[in-house]
């Protein structure tokens, strides 16, 4: 049966008899988070919603097979929920989830420079009741120049025609400049990184948590908010704060960080109504493998 | 109008060398059938490039290699001679703080050169892991003895000269059982978890890479690295090096071989023993002879092998990434030669 399964992924893939033979062009990477935001005053569209807080968790799985030397195929899925303690009838979704696909290839294309491209089709909404709105498929387009060992500038481009602003450009920086200081400034998360020793890291830092879900057919209209029955909405969330990792084997990495956000919104941009929310604290734990 | 006459002069003395070269085929072909250089555009190589390829991935965990293909100005013969006693102390961006010819036999005086008193970090960083260091647990490629000797000598002072002392001795004993015994004198790491043991290592990679080692079986058969000569039947030329990898600083032995083959040269330079971060390396050179505008010049091939432990946890694009980088730093250590060449030819 194994031998079967060979077979077939030979004459499907040129790489895969590669895979077969060698341990090393598989690589995998999973990652889970979980954190909390304390309650905070929320309003926006002339309501008071109150004090909401927010429990959020995502747990992301990529299979890389190496198809050859210079390109890795990324398969995998990825679930991420927020879930926040809303008043009842309040004008604001109590969960919003995407569960897709990872799907996309990382490429050298040359000397000094590395490529992917991503896409993860799947379900973005309030998951109150599925339909065709709530599928869409961002795309992520990135490149990264090796300048140095210690010098890295990437570069990239988040495409999702669902959103108030489809098309987002970034560049970020990995600038190691001692033993012990790192700039990471990438995004989603930039960090300034202390190596207290080859297993403990500190850092200061900042995170994006962003994403677009549409919500139910019927969400706005008992609510009070008939404009937000089928709306697509911006969800952003900001944090800044410190933390530290710890890598427990070279393979696991776990992390614990705590700080403020500043600021949250849930941005139904076709009506034009806003939600905001302003500093309150916040915790996070998560675990990062690579084997 | 003289600009213009010139112009056609420089061209035509440029098509020339190059037709000089396409004419001699004999060292691109040979080249090509083991290289992964399928493609060599010798324009470039006189231009000054460096032809680059990351080697494909091997079963072996903890294995890295590529290839590189450049030009020197100054024919094999000389060029080999170089490549064996070539001293990267001098430049700086390579990071090499200390790069020292060892006698046959070694003695304690070889060593002396060897000072932790200096402000560099990566040297700071070598010898706060040598004070910090326990028999029982370390970042340091040493064996069970070796270890305990270490422990016993520095006693956890934090005196330079002390630990440099200490260091002395050991290196001492890695080159002398090296320079009597050859690879079977490398002993095994105990101190990283398990035992590795250097020449093993790099068996293990040339056996992944048959095109290569075929090539390279005169050289590699007299000096132990494949077949069963244990001694090798090549004198080579013994050094030990201080140098930063990686913010660390890092102390290797080395024996660089050399054998004329036909009308070309092989060389290997090994690192039998490194002090940590990685387990071993080995770098293989082919010179061949060509004529660059009437004047004897060299084709070189370059393959380097990379043994280090925390490869064994670097898959997908982070190796990728990491062979990339290390592609860099073999380029930068051409281009320094290359560089030295030219001055000096």
């Amino acid at each position: 049966m194994k031998l079967r399964i060979v077979a077939t992924l030979v004459l499907l893939l040129p790489g895969a008899a590669t895979w077969a033979a060698n341990s090393m062009s598989i690589s995998q990477e999973s990652d889970i988070e979980y954190g909390y935001i304390g309650g905070v005053g929320t309003r926006g569209g002339g309501v008071n919603i109150g004090s909401v807080d927010e429990h959020s968790a995502d747990l992301k799985y990529v299979v890389s097979p190496q198809l050859n030397k210079d390109l890795l195929l990324r398969i995998g899925f990825e679930w991420q929920r927020f879930s926040f303690g809303v008043p009842d009838h309040a004008p604001l979704p109590s969960v919003l989830q995407q569960a897709s696909l990872v799907l996309g290839f990382d490429y050298q294309v040359a000397d000094e420079w590395l490529m992917r491209v991503e896409v993860q089709p799947g379900i973005y909404s309030d998951f109150r009741d599925i339909k065709l709105r709530d599928v869409d498929a961002p795309l992520v387009i990135g490149a990264a120049y090796l300048a140095s060992a210690d010098l890295q500038w990437f570069f990239g481009l988040r495409v999702d025609v669902r959103t108030q602003y489809p098309v987002l450009p970034a560049v970020g920086v990995r600038w190691k400049f001692s033993d012990e200081w790192t700039l990471d400034f990438m995004l989603p998360k930039p960090r300034l990184e202390y190596d207290v020793n080859d297993k403990l890291q500190l850092y200061l830092g900042a995170e994006i948590q962003a994403g677009t879900f549409a919500v139910g057919q019927n969400f706005g209209t008992p609510r009070g908010q008939p404009k937000l029955d089928n709306a697509i909405v911006d969800y952003l969330e900001l944090h800044l704060g410190s933390g530290c990792s710890w890598k427990i084997t070279p393979t696991v990495t776990i992390e614990a960080e705590a700080g403020f956000m500043p600021y949250r919104s849930f941005d139904f941009f076709d009506p034009n109504i806003v939600f905001r929310s302003h500093n309150a604290p916040y915790g996070q734990i998560a675990c990062h493998a690579r084997f | 109008m003289r600009w213009l006459a010139a112009f056609y002069t420089v061209g035509l003395c440029c098509a020339l060398s190059v037709a000089a070269l396409a004419a001699d085929s004999g060292p691109v072909e040979s080249l090509k059938s083991f290289s992964d250089f399928q493609q060599v555009d010798l324009n470039r190589l006189l231009a000054g490039d460096v032809l680059s390829e990351r080697g494909s991935l091997m079963d072996f965990p903890n294995g890295i290699s590529s290839q590189t293909c450049f030009m020197v100005p100054v024919s094999a013969e000389e060029t080999a001679k170089r490549l064996q006693l070539w001293d990267p102390s001098p430049h700086g961006e390579l990071k090499v703080f200390a790069f020292h010819a060892l006698h046959a036999p070694c003695e304690l005086a070889d060593f002396q050169q060897l000072d932790f008193k200096t402000r560099q970090r990566s040297v700071r960083w070598l010898l706060d892991k040598t004070i910090a260091f326990t028999p029982v647990k370390s970042d340091l490629n040493l064996t069970h003895d070796e270890a305990q000797q270490l422990a016993a000598c520095v006693q956890k002072r934090a005196d330079p000269q002390k630990v440099s002392d200490c260091w002395a001795k050991l290196l001492l004993g890695r080159a002398s059982a090296f320079q009597q015994k050859g690879l079977d004198g490398a002993q095994p790491y105990d101190t990283v978890g398990e035992s590795v043991s250097p020449p093993v290592q790099l068996r293990t990679m040339l056996r992944e890479q048959l095109a290569i080692a075929r090539e390279f079986s005169p050289i590699l058969k007299r000096i132990g690295l494949l077949g069963n000569e244990t001694v090798p039947s090549l004198t080579p030329f013994y050094y030990w090096t201080l140098f930063d990898a990686d913010y660390h600083g890092t102390i290797s032995l080395g024996a660089v071989y050399q054998l004329a083959v036909g009308d070309h040269y092989q060389l290997v330079d090994l690192e039998y023993y490194v002090s940590g971060n990685y387990y071993t390396s080995a770098t293989l050179f082919e010179v061949w002879p060509v004529e660059v505008g009437g004047t004897p010049g060299a084709l070189v091939w370059r393959g380097d092998f990379f043994a280090a432990p925390m490869l064994a946890f670097t898959k997908g694009t982070e190796r990728i990434a990491y062979g990339a980088l290390m592609l860099q730093d073999i380029k930068k250590e051409i281009h320094c030669f290359q560089d030295e060449a030219k001055t000096k030819r």
